[in-house]
């Protein structure tokens, strides 16, 4: 282990501690104290909101914007296969394991592939007016970072100089919890929370 | 100039740290921006302001500056904003005159951010600096000075009551048809919107005949008759609590076991649903719509309809309060069904309607009338496409919005509340 590896390893401990302490006030929280009388299930309405309404035929900002929609979606696995690929990284520089022939390609390929899809999101809040003027340095710097990320992960692959990978890494984890980076774990409240509301009031599941 | 206090004030709302569900979507909005087509003032006008992750990125712009680390250090870089006179005076047209509260960006939103209660904190917030438009904060305090949001003297109503009554009496031909006002221990304390006894009174008299013909028993207040809510509009917890205490307290004063709300969206979103939160309680008797009681009505064979007495060819718009922010889709469908002989749905419809553009409080501030017929074009439309001649609709904020988009637009089409297209269809048992 390097001095770069145990830099990264502290920036994703204080990412993790971040996002370990708003999981904890979320949790804290707990559900609305709505105290009307239900007419729906608070149950089904959540697991609709994490699955039917989910679908892209149930929502505008999926079925209206096609192109965008499946540009996140490749974009957010090469976040997934990123993050699990650092893990990997640590654990070889740990165990000094090898990496199965077959995963640096295939990797390499979804990255590249969702490292596109980065920069088109990117161009897509550069180039149009009303995404422009919705924007702040956060947004901009954000799809920045995590682009950044993937294509350092798919570099790295094929042993790259390991300095930029893990200060890019670095980055990544540093600014994870700080910017709208942040919603990777919100997402999971705000559709929580979507699902109790419309479901007691009986309006999901449709 | 805003005060200090002022300042404090609104922005102490975005600390509540007791609320569960603040932190979280003041946190989710990524603005990605494919919420804007889901609105439709950016629909109609097209202008990156109305996107409603602009409106969500007004009011978080605030809660990162002054409530989070990285906003207190880094301020340029995580998109922050100075809360000052500039910016009060833009949420007030976000909030106020750009939306109208309908929910249809949440529920389309990738994310799944609740934007219409982050547009109702920007409401409250505007509350607390006491910066609410004058129409709007002047229709919720006649409605805790008299009791009723258009004033109407306690003397007034009567003499409406009494002449809708003796119309049900002439129509049903049975002088013992009744509209009873102030009796204890019935059934039912019904409410209305006031629109009804100063405008449309013949809306009372077509829920009378329903309560007549379902042989209910019924009384209805002549001093808390008011279902709407405009405290709740405003953004002002404290005057909400108040409207919502005053037909809560006048329901166990009647003695009554339920208490119906009238055709109103707002009201009955604000009563059944919000209310037992302002008043910190849970309800010992049932809340419930006219629309819900119609409903049981048929189911129950209290009340018989003849659709063929409805014969013109019908579509529901949908309230947004009653709907998609409170369930009754498939109860409104059911009413309507059972009444009317043809029917049509609106493309689209249900919890994916398009709001008629009167909600949210949008119908009593008259300094955003232009902008409300504008978002409006967007319901007349739809309206048009159908080529039904009634537009059936439980909701008198909406049968007005509706009647002036159909004068508007020169739509050609009749609007009548459910209880109206109903009491057409009733057969009345003379035994």
């Amino acid at each position: 282990m390097e001095w770069y590896h145990w830099m990264a390893l502290a920036t994703l401990l204080f990412c993790k501690t971040l996002f370990v302490i708003r999981l904890i006030e979320i949790i804290k929280r707990g559900a609305p104290n709505d105290l009307s009388k239900p007419s729906g299930s608070v149950a089904k309405g959540v697991r609709y909101s994490y699955t039917k309404a989910m679908l892209p035929q149930n929502k505008e900002s999926a079925y209206l914007h096609p192109p965008t929609f499946g540009a996140g979606l490749i974009f957010h696995g090469g976040i997934l296969i990123s993050i699990l690929a650092f893990i990997w990284f640590i654990l070889t520089a740990i165990f000094g394991w090898a990496t199965p022939e077959i995963i640096p390609p295939l990797c390499c390929l979804c990255l590249l592939g969702s490292s596109f899809c980065g920069v088109a999101i990117l161009c897509k809040r550069v180039f149009k007016r009303a995404l422009r003027a919705l924007s702040c340095a956060d947004d901009y710097l954000s799809t920045a970072i995590v682009t950044l990320f993937q294509l350092a992960t798919a570099g790295y692959f094929y042993h790259s100089d390991p300095l930029p990978y893990y200060a890019i890494a670095s980055l990544f984890f540093l600014w994870l919890p700080i910017g709208k980076t942040r919603h990777l774990l919100y997402f999971f409240a705000a559709r929580y929370q979507l699902g109790f509301f419309y479901g007691r009031r009986g309006t999901w599941p449709q | 100039m805003i005060t200090q206090e002022q300042k404090e004030k609104a922005l102490a709302i975005l600390a509540d740290r007791a609320d569960p569900k603040l932190q979280t979507h003041l946190n989710s909005c990524v603005r990605c921006g494919l919420c804007a087509d889901s609105c439709i003032y950016y629909k109609a006008y097209g202008e990156a302001q109305y996107i409603p992750a602009a409106k969500v990125n007004m009011i978080t712009s605030l809660y990162r500056r002054y409530h989070t680390t990285e906003g207190k250090l880094l301020p340029g870089l995580v998109g922050t904003r100075k809360l000052n006179e500039e910016t009060a005076q833009k949420m007030v047209d976000l909030f106020f005159g750009s939306c109208t509260l309908c929910g249809r960006c949440a529920k389309h939103c990738s994310i799944g951010v609740d934007i219409p209660f982050l547009v109702g904190k920007g409401r409250e917030m505007l509350a607390a600096m006491e910066i609410i438009p004058k129409s709007l904060q002047a229709t919720a305090d006649m409605a805790i000075q008299t009791g009723n949001n258009m004033g109407i003297p306690v003397d007034e109503f009567r003499d409406t009551i009494q002449w809708m009554e003796e119309e049900l009496q002439e129509e049903l031909g049975d002088a013992e048809a009744q509209i009873p006002l102030d009796e204890t221990n019935k059934q039912i304390l019904y409410t209305l919107n006031p629109r009804e006894p100063k405008f449309f009174p013949l809306s009372i008299a077509a829920m009378a005949k329903i309560f007549h013909a379902a042989k209910e028993s019924w009384t209805i207040s002549s001093n808390y008759y008011d279902v709407t809510n405009y405290g709740f509009f405003c953004g002002n917890n404290a005057q909400a609590s108040v409207m919502a205490r005053n037909l809560y307290e006048e329901t166990y004063r009647l003695q009554a076991k339920r208490l119906v709300l009238g055709e109103c969206g707002h009201g009955t979103r604000a009563i059944r649903w919000e209310g037992p939160n302002w008043l910190k309680t849970t309800y010992d008797f049932d809340a419930l719509s006219a629309l819900e009681l119609i409903g049981e009505y048929i189911r129950q064979g209290r009340i018989h309809l003849d659709k063929s007495l409805n014969q013109k060819v019908c579509t529901l718009h949908d309230p947004c309060n009653l709907v998609r922010n409170g369930g009754l889709l498939k109860e409104m469908r059911f009413v309507v069904r059972s009444a009317v002989t043809h029917f049509t749905e609106m493309t689209p419809c249900g919890t994916d309607n398009f709001c008629c553009g009167g909600g949210g409080g949008n119908l009593a501030m008259s300094e955003y009338n232009e902008r409300r017929l504008k978002i409006g074009k967007i319901k007349a439309d739809q309206i048009r496409q159908t080529g039904v001649k009634v537009v059936i609709t439980p909701c008198h904020n909406c049968v007005d919005q509706l009647t002036q988009l159909n004068h508007t637009y020169k739509l050609g089409v009749e609007i009548k509340t459910v209880a109206e297209i109903v009491a057409d269809a009733l057969i009345i048992n003379k035994e």
